[in-house]
């Protein structure tokens, strides 16, 4: 075990944990992931109808409000008149994926208790689970965009095959942040108030019905701190406008994501001992 | 019994203590300032314990309520850490804690027998090839696709015990889980304990001490965090019994120092 001692071997192992973690448990996540999405609809008989409706109508709403009226901002030349719902509707289901996550966090492990202080669960996966779980109906939403596009435009924007570049690095993010805000919301309820206080305030913190274009630079420089910005603006230029994305707020976002990442499985780790004593 | 002598569990001094807050503010107190001063009182549940387990061997553990029971078997499946002492665990626990912590109401029998599988350690493909056999041992018919809601109490243990029965693990902890069923059933479990104690390791948790002798080879008494008693089922038993007809039922065992 000699290897063990290097430093490198060691935060080569950390690195790799989660994805270990994850893999070993994989057929666990997979039939709680079931459950959890089978049971959002549960006793509804339309069932995943409701998932679908329910982006469909606010992209309705959206293209009947702004859709003749407003221009695209940034100068962008508007080759449709739902280009703006489109432009809307991307940062909603960014920011929506988001604030899903931000609320239910807090709560995750007091909804597992059973699991965690009766049976040998594998708490860290949680925090995957409710993000794919998430991440399921921010695909259906953003299918419907494609496909919303598609019949308006006629065509997509080669770019979307890109997608998964800006897919994975969300995932990454609040998975991070999942970890974090689930391990301080297992030891106080606080946090669960706090993320229902800030996360609604945050959407005006969040180019989401705007861009960051229009405002003035230190305002701009604010706006890009906020992490959520990046990956808004990055799906916006990926589907909407069918440009790359800047190499800066690229990098910056993938930095934030990979940071987001490791340390929230760093503080669930270090916080986990105490969870099963606590909830 | 198995001829082999390999420890499988070995507990040295273990002892656990609980952080008691009056409220959330002395508990932020004690997250940010714990280093120089303590905001909460100390509840030892569990003092000094130490035993060991061989392979093949089944160990009762009696005691009253609030004597630390379930805190050593949270321990000995990993689900909490022992505040001081040391705990080696050698072999795939399955643990019968609360049976059917995992149930989902809203799902089916079938459903949650996915689910339980998985959170035991099983692989799915295993879960499915072993789906007839939890529900012919289950007996509980057409249940079997119904959501549990609908199920008695009996049904639902009858289930959750099916699916630990069939875990193929290592070590068994029973945490007197077996006192729900009708006599039928715990004859049922009782003779596949029987089976299972041929080439399993069993841990077997209770306040009756007629069911400790009867599924088990050596016991434990654990009182107020401590070892009371260790030895043959009957003498510890005997031990026991007569203590709890002498003493009075100690109004201060759930208080912190």
């Amino acid at each position: 075990m000699v290897a063990d001692r290097g430093l490198l071997a060691a935060s080569a192992r950390f690195f790799a944990a989660p994805f270990k973690s994850a893999w070993t448990h994989r057929d666990l996540i997979v039939a709680i992931l079931r459950r959890e999405l089978r049971e959002r609809f549960r006793g509804s008989a339309a069932g995943w109808v409701w998932a679908v409706t329910a982006p469909l109508l606010s992209l309705i709403t959206y293209t009947v409000a702004f859709g003749g009226s407003a221009k695209l901002p940034n100068n962008a030349v508007a080759s449709s008149p739902i280009d703006y719902a489109l432009f809307i509707f991307g940062g909603l289901i960014a920011f929506n994926f988001f604030s899903e996550m931000a609320y239910r966090a807090p709560s995750l492990l007091h909804e597992y208790s059973h699991y965690i202080k009766q049976t040998m669960f594998p708490a860290e996966m949680l925090a995957v689970i409710s993000t794919l779980r998430a991440a399921t109906y921010t695909g259906i939403a953003f299918v419907l965009m494609l496909a919303c596009q598609l019949f308006f435009a006629g065509s997509l924007h080669w770019t979307v095959l890109l997608i998964p570049l800006w897919f994975i690095p969300f995932l990454a993010f609040l998975t991070g942040l999942t970890w974090m805000l689930s391990a301080m919301g297992a030891f106080t309820r606080d946090t669960s108030y706090l993320m229902m206080t800030v996360a609604p305030l945050l959407m005006f913190a969040t180019p989401v019905f705007f861009s960051p274009d229009s405002l003035s630079p230190a305002m701009k420089i604010a706006m890009y701190a906020n992490i959520l910005t990046g990956f808004i603006e990055i799906v916006r230029d990926l589907v909407v406008f069918g440009r790359l994305p800047g190499l800066l707020i690229t990098s910056w976002t993938l930095f934030l994501s990979v940071v987001t990442f490791w340390f929230g499985y760093w503080f669930f780790c270090k916080t986990r001992a105490g969870i099963a004593d606590v909830i | 019994m198995s001829s082999s002598s390999e420890v499988v569990i070995r507990a040295q001094h273990l002892a656990k203590c609980y952080q008691l807050y009056d409220n959330q503010h002395q508990w932020l107190k004690q997250t940010l300032f714990g280093s120089f001063k303590t905001y909460y009182g100390a509840f030892w549940a569990l003092k000094d314990i130490s035993f060991e387990v061989r392979r093949g061997e089944s160990l009762g553990i009696l005691g009253r309520n609030g004597c630390g029971k379930s805190t050593l078997l949270q321990m000995l499946c990993g689900i909490t850490r022992p505040t001081k002492g040391e705990l080696w665990v050698n072999g795939r626990v399955a643990p019968i804690l609360a049976l059917g912590a995992t149930f989902d109401l809203e799902a089916t029998g079938e459903e949650n027998v996915m689910i339980g599988g998985a959170v035991l350690g099983l692989k799915r493909p295993e879960i499915r090839s072993k789906l007839g056999a939890i529900a012919d041992f289950a007996g509980i018919g057409d249940f079997m696709d119904q959501p549990i809601k609908l199920y008695s109490t009996g049904m639902r243990m009858r289930l959750a015990f099916a699916i630990c029965a069939h875990v193929d693990a290592e070590i068994l902890i029973v945490d007197e889980a077996l006192a729900v069923g009708d006599e039928a059933f715990q004859r049922k479990c009782f003779d596949w304990i029987d089976n299972f104690r041929a080439n399993g390791t069993l841990l077997f948790v209770s306040h009756s001490s007629a069911e400790v002798m009867r599924l088990c080879r050596q016991a434990i008494w654990i009182d107020n965090g401590r070892v009371r008693e260790f030895g043959r089922p009957v003498d510890v038993a005997r031990a026991y019994e007569k203590a709890i007809k002498v003493e009075a039922d100690d109004m201060k065992r759930f208080s912190a120092t």
